[in-house]
C-alpha cells in the first residue's frame, strides 16, 4: 500500500516535471536565441546550451526606438481598459445578478449579441467613426475600441460571480446597519474579488494582445503586438526573439501579481451555520 | 508601509487613467510639428529594422533640412496600406500623404480610388530609369505611381553542397528535376526548396505557368496544364520546407543548411551572407521554362494618397527618393536594387554577384496580373495547387474546375 502511494507520488511529480518542461522549453529557447550569436543558431545542429552569449540583439531592440513607446502605449491601454471595464461592469453586473432569472438571462443574451459579430467585420466601420472623431494614434481611441469587446466578456464572468454570492451575506450586513453602497463595497466586492481579478486579468491580456483595432487606429506609435507582427514580417530572427522575450515579461508579472486572487476557497466561511 | 503601498497603487491607477486623456503616444504628431511651424509629411513604407535605420539617419534628414519640414515616416505593411487608406478616406481624414506601395497591389489601390493621378508630373521620373520599370505605374494610360524600389526574386544555392555532389545550379526545368532528384536520393530528404506555400502570394506558381506559356487568368490553357503537370512530377523531390518558405523562413532554411537551394529576395543576401557570414550561399538569376525565362516584378513604387493635404511637398519627396544620391545610398547601405542604371557602380564588392543576378532577373521581370481581385484569383491558383500537388488530383480536371471560378471573378 505504502509502495503504491509512493509510486503514484513519483509518477505525479514526473508528470509535473514533464508539464513544466513542455511549458518552459519554448520560453528557454526564445531567451536562448535572443542571447545567441548567429553562428550558434544558424547551423544544422544548434546546441541546447548557450556557448557564445551576446547582448547585441537586445541592444538593437532596446536602442531601436521600437520598444518603449509601444510598451508604454500597450501598458496604458491594457491597464486603462481593465480599470475602466471593472469600474463600469462590476456594479452593473451586481445589479443584473440580483434581477429575476429571466431578466438576467435576457441581459446576458443581449450582451453576447454584440460578441456575435467578428471583430474584422465591425472594426472598419467603428474605426471610421473613431477617425472622424480624431482618435487616430490616441490611447483613448484604442481603449474605447477595446472596451467594445471586453465589456460583454467581463459582464458574463461577473454576473456569474455575483450570482454565486449568497444574498444572506447582504441581509446580514443590512441587519448590522450597512447601507446598500457600504454592503456592496465592504461585503460583496471583497467576496467577489476572485471573479473580478480573473475577469480583469483576461481583459488585460485580451487588450494587451489585441491586434485589429490597433492596426486601424495606430499609425505613428504602435502597440506591442503590432511591433511583434512587424518583426515577424520583416525577418531578423534574433531581434524577434529579443522582442518576444520582452513582450512576455509584463504578462508573467501581471499573472504573478494576480495569482494570489485566484483561490478556490474564496467563499468558504463567508456564511456561518 | 501598508498605507504607502496603497497610496502608490492609487497614484499609479490615476496616472494610468489620466494618461489616455492627455497622451497620444506620438511625440512627432502633426499637431506638435505644426506648433514648430513646419509642414509634416506622413509617409508609409514597409522596411526592416536595418533599412529603417538608413532611411531615418541617411535619407530623410537631408530632405527635412532642405525643405524645412518634418517627414513622419511610418512602418505599414503592404497588405495593410489599403485598409488604412480605406478607413481614412471613409472618415474624410486622410492622414497619409505618400505611400510606398507594393507593385502587385497597385491595381487594388487605384480601383478603390485611393491614390492620385500623377500623369501631369511624369517629367519627374528620371531618364535613367531602367527598361520598362516606369511603365509599372501606368494603368489605363494614366500614371499613378513612380518607380522607387524594383525587386525580383533571385535563386540562392549552397555552393559547398553543390560542389560536394558535383552539380551546378539548374538552368532549366529538366535540370531542376534532375538536381532535386539527385539530392533527394543522396540525402533521403528533399533539399531543393521552392517558395510554393499554396497560400498567400503565388509568385513562384505564376512564374512556372508563365514560363510554360500559360496565363494564370485563364488557368486551364495548355501552358498552365504543362506547368502543373511538371510540378506534380517535381513535388515529391522537393524539400518539405517548400510549403513553409517565406522570406524570413527561407533565410533560416538556407542559413542552417536545411535546404541547399531556394529563391528569395535580394535583401536575403544581407541577412545570410553579410550578417550571417554564410559566404557559401551564392545566387543566380534562376531557371528557364519551356517557353523562356520568366521573373515577377515586385518591389515598391511611390504614390500620393487621394485627399493628401501636402501634395506639393509629397511630389518633392518622391523626386528626392528618385534622385541618384538617394538611390545610390539605398543600394549600398540596404542592398536594394535601384531602378536607375547609373547607381550600380556604387555597390560594394561582395554585393556585385547578387546584383548581377538581380539585374538579369529584372530585365525580364513583369508584374503579376493587374486585376483588382487578384487576391481571390491567387487563392484559386493556390487551391488548385493543393489539390494537384498535395492530393494528386488530375491536372486537367482540377484546372477546368478552377478556371470557371477565375473567369467568374473577372467578370
Amino acid at each position: 500500500m505504502h509502495n503504491k502511494v509512493h509510486l503514484s507520488r513519483v509518477l505525479f511529480y514526473c508528470g509535473i516535471v514533464l508539464l513544466c518542461f513542455c511549458m518552459v522549453a519554448p520560453l528557454y529557447l526564445l531567451i536562448k536565441v535572443s542571447f545567441s550569436a548567429p553562428q550558434e543558431v544558424n547551423t544544422a545542429h544548434p546546441t541546447l546550451l548557450l556557448h557564445h552569449p551576446t547582448v547585441r540583439h537586445w541592444q538593437q531592440v532596446l536602442t531601436s526606438g521600437n520598444l518603449f513607446k509601444p510598451f508604454w502605449k500597450s501598458l496604458v491601454v491594457a491597464t486603462s481598459t481593465m480599470l475602466l471595464a471593472v469600474f463600469l461592469v462590476a456594479p452593473a453586473s451586481y445589479v443584473i445578478s440580483r434581477a429575476s432569472r429571466h431578466l438576467k438571462e435576457l441581459y446576458v443574451m443581449v450582451l453576447f449579441f454584440t460578441k456575435m459579430f467578428p471583430v474584422v467585420g465591425i472594426a472598419l466601420p467603428i474605426s471610421v467613426v473613431f477617425l472622424k472623431w480624431g482618435l487616430l494614434d490616441t490611447n483613448i481611441g484604442l481603449i474605447l475600441a477595446h472596451l467594445i469587446g471586453q465589456i460583454p466578456f467581463m459582464a458574463w464572468i461577473l454576473v456569474s460571480t455575483f450570482s454565486s454570492i449568497p444574498r444572506d451575506l447582504e441581509e446580514a450586513a443590512s441587519l448590522d446597519g450597512c447601507s446598500k453602497m457600504r454592503t456592496l463595497w465592504s461585503v460583496v466586492l471583497p467576496v467577489a474579488a476572485q471573479g473580478i481579478a480573473v475577469s480583469g486579468l483576461y481583459v488585460w491580456l485580451n487588450s494587451w494582445n489585441e491586434f485589429t483595432y490597433a492596426l486601424y487606429l495606430s499609425l505613428t506609435t504602435k502597440t506591442l503586438p503590432l511591433q511583434v507582427y512587424y518583426y515577424v514580417q520583416r525577418g531578423g530572427t534574433f531581434q524577434m526573439a529579443a522582442y518576444a522575450t520582452i513582450l512576455t515579461i509584463p504578462v508573467i508579472l501581471v499573472t504573478f501579481v494576480m495569482q494570489k486572487y485566484l483561490r478556490s476557497d474564496y467563499l468558504s466561511g463567508a456564511v456561518k451555520g | 508601509m501598508k498605507k504607502a503601498k496603497k497610496a502608490f497603487f492609487m497614484v499609479l491607477v490615476w496616472l494610468l487613467l489620466l494618461s489616455p486623456l492627455f497622451g497620444n503616444g506620438n511625440s512627432e504628431s502633426g499637431a506638435t510639428s505644426e506648433k514648430k511651424g513646419k509642414e509634416t509629411l506622413t509617409v508609409t513604407m514597409a522596411l526592416s529594422e536595418e533599412e529603417w535605420a538608413v532611411m531615418r539617419n541617411q535619407v530623410i534628414p537631408n530632405f527635412e533640412k532642405e525643405n524645412n519640414c518634418i517627414v513622419n515616416a511610418v512602418q505599414v505593411e503592404a497588405s495593410d496600406v489599403q485598409k488604412k487608406l480605406v478607413a481614412m478616406k471613409q472618415a474624410g481624414k486622410m492622414e497619409i500623404d505618400v505611400v510606398a506601395s507594393d507593385v502587385n497591389r497597385e491595381a487594388a489601390l487605384i480601383d478603390a480610388g485611393l491614390v492620385e493621378d500623377l500623369s501631369a508630373y511624369t517629367d519627374l521620373i528620371p531618364s535613367q530609369t531602367a527598361g520598362k520599370l516606369a511603365q509599372a505605374g501606368v494603368f489605363d494610360g494614366k500614371t499613378y505611381f513612380f518607380p522607387y524600389r524594383p525587386n525580383a526574386e533571385i535563386n540562392y544555392y549552397n555552393e559547398n553542397k553543390f560542389n560536394q555532389y558535383g552539380i551546378t545550379p539548374p538552368k532549366d526545368w529538366d535540370e531542376l528535376y534532375q538536381v532535386s532528384k539527385l539530392l533527394k536520393d543522396k540525402e533521403q530528404i528533399g533539399r531543393i526548396c521552392l517558395k510554393i506555400k499554396l497560400s498567400g502570394d503565388a509568385i513562384d506558381l505564376v512564374e512556372f505557368i508563365r514560363s510554360a506559356g500559360g496565363d494564370p487568368l485563364v488557368l486551364n490553357d495548355q501552358g498552365t496544364i504543362e506547368a502543373f503537370t511538371y510540378l506534380q512530377k517535381l513535388w515529391p523531390e522537393l524539400s518539405p520546407d517548400t510549403l513553409k518558405a517565406s522570406f524570413s523562413s527561407s533565410n533560416t532554411f538556407l542559413s542552417t543548411d536545411e535546404v541547399y537551394y531556394c529563391p528569395n529576395w535580394p535583401f536575403a543576401a544581407n541577412i545570410i551572407v553579410k550578417d550571417g557570414g554564410k559566404t557559401e550561399i551564392k545566387a543566380y538569376e534562376g531557371f528557364r521554362g519551356p517557353k523562356g525565362f520568366v521573373k515577377t516584378l515586385a518591389g515598391e513604387m511611390l504614390g500620393i494618397a487621394k485627399g493628401s493635404e501636402h501634395k506639393e511637398l509629397a511630389l518633392k519627396f518622391m523626386s528626392y527618393l528618385m534622385s541618384r544620391d538617394v538611390q545610390a545610398t539605398l543600394l549600398k547601405e540596404n542592398g536594394w536594387a535601384s531602378f536607375r542604371t547609373d547607381t550600380y557602380a556604387d555597390a560594394e564588392e561582395w554585393q556585385k554577384p547578387y546584383f548581377d543576378a538581380l539585374l538579369k532577373a529584372l530585365t525580364v521581370a513583369e508584374p503579376l496580373p493587374r486585376v483588382s481581385n487578384w487576391d481571390k484569383i491567387q487563392q484559386c491558383l493556390n487551391d488548385a495547387g493543393k489539390e494537384i500537388l498535395l492530393n494528386g488530383a488530375d491536372v486537367k480536371t482540377t484546372l477546368d474546375k478552377y478556371a470557371v471560378q477565375v473567369k467568374a471573378l473577372q467578370s
